[in-house]
C-alpha cells in the first residue's frame, strides 16, 4: 500500500514505449499517404515566395533602394525615415549582405501580411464570440510556448526542408500578438460608443467598420509591432530548416564563434524589423490622424 | 575414505580453478563508455564478452572524445577506447604511439563507416546504373530542387559545421553548378535529419551528404556513394577542400577523406594477449551496426541491453572473434 505513495503508479516502460511507437508510427503512414497532396497544397504559397525572391535579387539594387525609399514615404510621409532606410540598405549592401537580406524580406514580407490577414480578422471573430475565445486563447498559447522543434519536426516529415515549412515556423510564433490585441483593443472599445452608434442607426457591420476597429487601432498596431518583432527573431529559427536569409550566416557564427559575423547579420536583422515597423507605425498614426484633427473634435 | 574424497574434490576445485583462470589471465581494466550510441554499445558488447567469455573484470568509465583521450594519454586510464574516431586527435595520438603510452588494437572496428555522399534505396533500385557518384553528377533531373525545378538538389552540411566547407569545395570540384546542381543548406542537423528520413519514407530520391554508423543510415537502409575518383592527396584535402572555398580556389576532385577509427588500448592492455587477440578480431559489419542503433533508437535501450539483444542475435558474427570454449561460456551466461 505504501509502495502506491511513494512511486507513482506510471505506466510500465514497454506500454509508453509502445504507446509512444504507436504515434509515431500513425504520424509516419500519415505523412507517407496524404505528405505529397499537403505539399502540393502549400505549392502556390511556395511559388509566390520564390517569385518574390527572385525579384528581388533579380532587379538592380538601385531601383531596390528607390522602391524601399518610396514606399517608406507612402507609408510614414517621413523623409527622415525614408532616408535613413536608404542609409540601412547601403550600409547593409556595402558590408555584403545584400542578397541575404533580398532573401530575408522576401520571407518576412510574406510572413507578415499572412500573419496579419490571419490574425486581424481571428481577433475580431474573438473579440465578436466569447465561445471562439474561450476556444482560440487556449490555441494561442501553445503556439507561442510549444518548443519550436516540436511541430518542425513532424512539419519537416511533412513537407521537406525550405521555405514553407520557415514560414510556417515564423507565423505560428508571430502570429498571436496581433490575434490577441486584436481582440482586445476591440473588446476595450467604450459600450457607450457602440450604444451610441447603435442609436444612430448604424448596423453590426457599421459598428464594426466605422467604429469598434477605428477606435481600436492603437491595440492593433501594437500587435502589428510585436507581430513583426517576432517573425524577423524567428529568421534564425527558419535558417536552421533551410530557409535562406541572413539567419544562415547567423548559425555559422554562432556554431564557429565568429563573432563580427554574427553582430554584422543579427544588426541587419535588426535594422530591417525596426524600418518594417517604423513605416506600418507611422501609417497606423496617419489613420488615427482625426484624432487630434480639429474638425472631428 | 572421506580424507580421500574431500582430497578429491580439492584437487578438482583447484584444478577448475586453474583451467579457468589459464584463460582469464589477470584481466581487470577500465575501458571507455562514449557517449554517442555505437561507441556505448561496443564497449558493453566487449565487457560482456570478456567478462563472460575470458573472466575479465571490466568497469565502465564514460566520457567523451577529448577527455577520454587525454586522461588515456595522460594518466594511462581507462585502459581501452573501443570507438576513437582519430581525426579529431591525430597529432597527439601519434606521438604518444611513438612514444609507446597507447597503442591500436584494431584499425576500423566498424566496416563502411565514415562521411560521404548517400543516396536512398529506391534510388538505386530504380538506377541500378548509378555506379559512382560521377554517374549521379549526370543526372540532376532526377533530384529536382524544391524551389528551382530545373535544377538537381544536393543537400550539403548545415551552416558551420566543419563539413560544410569540405561540401562546399567539393561542389565546385565536380563543377556540380556547371552540371545543374544546387547546394542546400539544410540550416541544422534537425533540418538534415528531416530532409533525409522524409524523402526515404515516401521513397523519393534522394542526394546528399551524412554519415554512418548512425541510426538514420540503418533505419532507411541508406547507400554510400563510391565517389568514383580517388582520394586526392592529404594536401588537396587538408590544405584545400577541408578549408573552404574562400581559403582553397581550385580544390582537386577526391573522395572523402577516411575517417580513422581505432580500437586504442593502453600498456597495461596491450600484454594481455587473449583480450588483443580478441580486439584484432572484433568488426562490426556496418550494416549490423547501423541496424542495432536502429534497434536501440525505437526502444531507447541502453548500451547494456542494445548488447545483449546484439549477442543474441548475430552469435554468427561474434563466435567467429572469440575461441570455441569462450563462445560457449558466453552463450550459457545469455
Amino acid at each position: 500500500m505504501l509502495e502506491f505513495f511513494e512511486e507513482f503508479p506510471d505506466m510500465s516502460r514497454g506500454d509508453l514505449r509502445d504507446f509512444k511507437k504507436v504515434i509515431d508510427s500513425a504520424f509516419r503512414s500519415f505523412s507517407r499517404t496524404y505528405g505529397e497532396a499537403i505539399e502540393s497544397f502549400f505549392d502556390p504559397i511556395l511559388w509566390f515566395l520564390i517569385w518574390l525572391e527572385k525579384l528581388l535579387l533579380a532587379t538592380p539594387w538601385p531601383i531596390i533602394m528607390l522602391v524601399i525609399a518610396g514606399l517608406c514615404y507612402l507609408g510614414a510621409r517621413s523623409w527622415k525615415l525614408s532616408l535613413g532606410s536608404i542609409l540601412t540598405f547601403a550600409l547593409i549592401g556595402y558590408l555584403g549582405m545584400w542578397e541575404d537580406t533580398m532573401s530575408t524580406i522576401a520571407l518576412i514580407s510574406v510572413a507578415t501580411l499572412l500573419c496579419i490577414s490571419i490574425g486581424i480578422p481571428l481577433g475580431i471573430w474573438m473579440a465578436r464570440s466569447d465561445r471562439v475565445q474561450a476556444l482560440v486563447t487556449p490555441v494561442l498559447d501553445v503556439m507561442q510556448t510549444i518548443p519550436i522543434f516540436v511541430y518542425l519536426l513532424p512539419v519537416l516529415m511533412l513537407l521537406g526542408i525550405g521555405k514553407v515549412p520557415g514560414l510556417i515556423a515564423v507565423c505560428v510564433y508571430a502570429m498571436p500578438p496581433i490575434v490577441r490585441l486584436t481582440n482586445l483593443g476591440i473588446r476595450l472599445v467604450d459600450k457607450d460608443i457602440i450604444e451610441a452608434a447603435e442609436a444612430f442607426g448604424a448596423d453590426k457591420k457599421q459598428q464594426l467598420f466605422g467604429v469598434q476597429i477605428p477606435l481600436a487601432l492603437p491595440n492593433i498596431f501594437a500587435g502589428i509591432n510585436q507581430t513583426i518583432m517576432m517573425a524577423l527573431a524567428m529568421v534564425v529559427i527558419a535558417s536552421m530548416i533551410g530557409v535562406r536569409g541572413l539567419g544562415i550566416p547567423v548559425l555559422q557564427a554562432i556554431q564557429n564563434q565568429y563573432l563580427a559575423l554574427g553582430l554584422m547579420n543579427g544588426l541587419a536583422i535588426v535594422a530591417l524589423a525596426i524600418i518594417f515597423d517604423r513605416v506600418l507605425q507611422r501609417y497606423g498614426k496617419r489613420l488615427q490622424n482625426y484624432r487630434k484633427g480639429p474638425n472631428n473634435d | 575414505m572421506n580424507k580421500l574424497l574431500a582430497l578429491f574434490a580439492l584437487l578438482a576445485v583447484s584444478l577448475a580453478f586453474v583451467s579457468k583462470h589459464a584463460i582469464a589471465e589477470n584481466c581487470e581494466f577500465q575501458m571507455a563508455d562514449m557517449n554517442w550510441p555505437s561507441a556505448t554499445l561496443m564497449a558493453n558488447v566487449d565487457k560482456f564478452i570478456l567478462e563472460e567469455g575470458y573472466g575479465c573484470k571490466i568497469e565502465l568509465i564514460p566520457g567523451a572524445t577529448t577527455a577520454t583521450f587525454v586522461t588515456m594519454n595522460e594518466k594511462g586510464k581507462p585502459h581501452v577506447a573501443p570507438e576513437l574516431w582519430t581525426n579529431s586527435v591525430a597529432e597527439p595520438l601519434e606521438k604518444a604511439m611513438e612514444e609507446g603510452r597507447l597503442f591500436s588494437a584494431i584499425t576500423g572496428p566498424i566496416t563502411e563507416l565514415g562521411e560521404g555522399w548517400w543516396v536512398t534505396p529506391e534510388t538505386l533500385k530504380r538506377h541500378p546504373e548509378f555506379k559512382t557518384v560521377l554517374d549521379i553528377l549526370e543526372r540532376p533531373d532526377l533530384f529536382p530542387a524544391k524551389e528551382d525545378l530545373s535544377k538537381g538538389e544536393f543537400i550539403g552540411c548545415p551552416a558551420g559545421w566543419g563539413c560544410q566547407l569540405s561540401n562546399q569545395s567539393l561542389f565546385i570540384a565536380y563543377e556540380m553548378e556547371k552540371k545543374g546542381w544546387i547546394l542546400v543548406d539544410p540550416g541544422s542537423k534537425a533540418g538534415l535529419d528531416g530532409s533525409m528520413s522524409k524523402a526515404a519514407e515516401r521513397g523519393e530520391n534522394w542526394f546528399g551528404y551524412y554519415w554512418a554508423p548512425t541510426s538514420l543510415i540503418g533505419k532507411y537502409n541508406m547507400k554510400l556513394m563510391e565517389f568514383g575518383v580517388p582520394f586526392a592527396g592529404y594536401e588537396n584535402w587538408n590544405g584545400c577542400v577541408a578549408k573552404g572555398p574562400e581559403v582553397c580556389i581550385d580544390p582537386k576532385p577526391s573522395a572523402w577523406t577516411k575517417s580513422i577509427v581505432q580500437t586504442v588500448v593502453t600498456k597495461k592492455v596491450k600484454v594481455m594477449t587473449n583480450v588483443m587477440k580478441y580486439f584484432g578480431k572484433r568488426i562490426f559489419p556496418g550494416p549490423i551496426m547501423n541496424s542495432m542503433l536502429v534497434y536501440m533508437e525505437d526502444n531507447q535501450a541502453q548500451g547494456a541491453d542494445g548488447a545483449i539483444e546484439f549477442l543474441e542475435n548475430y552469435p554468427e558474427i561474434w563466435t567467429n572473434w572469440v575461441s570455441i570454449e569462450a563462445a560457449n561460456n558466453i552463450k550459457k551466461a545469455l
